[in-house]
């Protein structure tokens, strides 16, 4: 797998103009579409929020207007993060499940996924911990340790600000591997998914070179989506093509969160992901679309309508 | 590369953030950035007057003791880079509560693993960030289950906390500690350092008489150039108007603490996060400006104190018309 991501070609010289050309178009783009901006509160871009608002403006608003939820695939997802973050760190656990809630305990800011798992029925939670450990062990079959000298470094936080700190595009990489770029690219993205594969994977990813290539002025010269229930791993060489083609995706739904964010109204756009919506009671063509007006529970379970699954794309099983 | 001028990750001349409207902005570099950051950091500040230097440190003085006789009984008030922005930022949201209990986390402590593991690769006794951190930790727990008794040339203060926690926990720890470790190796090429810089250090405290008022610098890079030194600032998040103040109060408080001769040459910022650079000479107009700067941050948590001690609401000084920003 290391190998794979190290790719072993020779990696791509990097573009001196390209960030500051990337940067030029969203600076430029941002103001000919927005006009001036306030002084209020930046709007702050995530991957989520992105995907969100660009399937459906009104799903984004409801789904804004409660605390987080926290359910079990959440709470697994952030159990196998930290579980992932602790193999790439240690190299070793004698329980993740345990290790992987201490690490969440500690670190203080995902208390609500703490208690929920501390809350959680003794059958439920055993439930959860063999699915932890089932996804750590395919992390350690998968992920022979890292060499420090590829310099891994793990849940690194990016932050590019626009338009004067107005709009600021916000990320937290699973895991980044590579000494900062010179004349050629050399640092790879992974980021961990515990769920099954959807679209919008490769979005995000593509999302994070974006960043990445703004923050330091070289993009990765590959991204790449490990699936630790599976094992699989998928990952892309970065082009320049890919990378301007996310930024017109970047652009648009930045500046439909900049709309709402100043009160626009949202507008509803029907989807297959309509039942699901938490603002379907209040949508008249998402009820349309869905049939019902009451949203469903729980994930998409597979052979059901889905516009976010995806097939494989280039696709290898870890090999330890 | 010009004084003063931006340093981004959008390298040759692209326009970055919004300028300054008295510093050259978005003048970037060319990739590998760490030998242009380094050359920011290590070329010779130019000739400098500090004329009124010491005239400005006994005006700061002579202020901050006064706005220390206002505070209520109980405990000092000690400004760092931290509070300073946040009550510059918001200053009608100020708040300091005189029971400030501080709760160590993976986050508040990667600074203080993070700044002796870059030091042990800077000195060659690490390999990587990842050993060097690994190595910190080690020793740290060791010399935590080793103490009998207080000892100020004991272990680290955070050795106590990391040493009761899980594998977990610890793992996190470590694992914050070396992203933010990484960040700061990968900023310089250290082998072009003619001297070996102090890496982290002890921090400048300037204190009132009486104490009730303090000021503490902290920078994470000293390095010696002919004749002054030049400072490197690693902060969080990105670069917003505040640049100035960020970067210029670690001097001053410098100037407070250890007089004129302290005062770097130059303050070189790194926002890792995202990829800013920064570089702001140090001379008396700034020094200046973030004298009064400090100076309205300390009256808005002043009043603060004064608000929490009365339960009445009190507007604070360093709100509305005296906000100051850098840009």
């Amino acid at each position: 797998m290391l190998d794979r991501l190290r790719g072993d070609g020779e990696r791509p010289v990097v573009d001196p103009g390209l960030a500051g050309g990337l940067r030029d178009w969203l600076e430029v783009g941002l103001a000919e579409r927005l006009g001036p901006l306030s002084d209020d509160r930046p709007v702050r871009v995530t991957k989520e929020r992105l995907n969100q608002v660009l399937v459906c403006e009104a799903h984004l608003a409801a789904s804004q207007e409660g605390p987080r939820p926290v359910t079990m695939e959440l709470a697994r997802g952030s159990l196998v993060d930290a579980a992932f973050r602790h193999w790439i760190t240690v190299g070793r656990s004698d329980d993740p499940f345990v290790d992987a809630l201490a690490a969440l305990d500690v670190a203080g800011d995902q208390a609500d996924v703490v208690a929920f798992v501390e809350g959680l029925h003794a059958s439920e939670r055993a439930q959860l911990a063999a699915d932890v450990a089932h996804h750590a062990h395919s992390i350690a079959s998968g992920w022979p340790l890292v060499s420090h000298r590829w310099l891994p470094r793990t849940q690194e936080r990016i932050e590019v600000p626009l338009v004067g700190g107005r709009v600021i595009l916000t990320a937290v990489v699973d895991l980044l591997l590579g000494a900062p770029a010179g004349e050629r690219a050399s640092v790879c993205l992974v980021e961990v998914k515990s769920g099954a594969r959807r679209l919008e994977h490769r979005s995000d990813l593509l999302y994070y070179a974006l960043l990445e290539t703004l923050r330091t002025g070289a993009p990765p010269f590959k991204v790449a989506t490990y699936y630790t229930a599976s094992g699989d791993i998928d990952d892309e060489a970065v082009t320049e093509d890919l990378i301007t083609g996310v930024l017109v995706r970047v652009l648009e739904g930045t500046v439909r969160l900049v709309r709402l964010a100043g009160g626009a109204a949202p507008v509803p756009s029907p989807n297959p992901l309509c039942a699901w919506c938490v603002g379907l009671p209040r949508c008249l063509p998402g009820q349309g679309r869905a049939g019902t007006s009451i949203p469903r529970r729980g994930r998409l379970e597979d052979g059901e309508e889905s516009a976010h699954r995806a097939p494989p794309a280039v696709s290898v099983r870890g090999a330890g | 590369m010009a004084q003063g001028d931006a340093v981004t990750g959008a390298m040759n001349v692209h326009v970055v953030t919004r300028p300054a409207p008295d510093a050259g902005c978005g003048l970037a570099v060319t990739l590998p950035r760490s030998a242009s950051v380094t050359e920011a950091l290590l070329a010779l500040p130019p000739e400098r007057a500090l004329d009124g230097a010491t005239a400005l440190a006994g005006w700061l003085r002579g202020e901050l003791a006064a706005l220390a006789a206002e505070l209520p009984p109980g405990p000092g008030l000690s400004i760092d880079a931290w509070r300073l922005l946040s009550a510059l930022r918001h200053p009608e949201h100020s708040s300091v509560s005189a029971d400030d209990s501080f709760v160590p986390s993976p986050r508040i402590c990667r600074r203080a693993v993070g700044i002796a593991a870059v030091s042990r690769c800077v000195r060659g006794w690490s390999r990587s960030p990842a050993s060097a951190v690994a190595e910190v930790l080690a020793a740290a727990a060791d010399d935590a289950t080793r103490q009998q008794a207080p000892d100020p040339n004991g272990p680290p203060w955070w050795a106590a906390w990391y040493l009761q926690l899980p594998s977990g926990g610890r793992a996190a720890v470590a694992a914050e500690a070396v992203t933010w470790a990484t960040q700061l190796f990968s900023a310089f090429e250290w082998d072009r350092f003619d001297r070996p810089p102090v890496i982290g250090g002890r921090d400048d405290w300037w204190r009132t008489a009486g104490g009730r008022l303090a000021l503490q610098g902290r920078v994470e890079v000293r390095a010696q150039l002919d004749g002054t030194t030049a400072f490197a600032v690693v902060a969080h998040g990105w670069s917003d108007t505040y640049w100035r103040t960020r970067l210029g109060f670690p001097a001053l408080v410098s100037l407070l603490a250890r007089g004129e001769r302290a005062v770097p040459g130059r303050v070189v910022g790194i926002w890792p996060a995202s990829g800013q650079i920064r570089v702001l000479p140090v001379d008396i107009p700034i020094l200046r400006q973030v004298a009064d700067s400090v100076l309205a941050a300390a009256a808005t948590l002043v009043d603060a104190r004064l608000e929490s001690a009365s339960g009445a609401p009190r507007p604070r000084r360093g709100a509305g018309g005296h906000k100051p920003r850098d840009t």
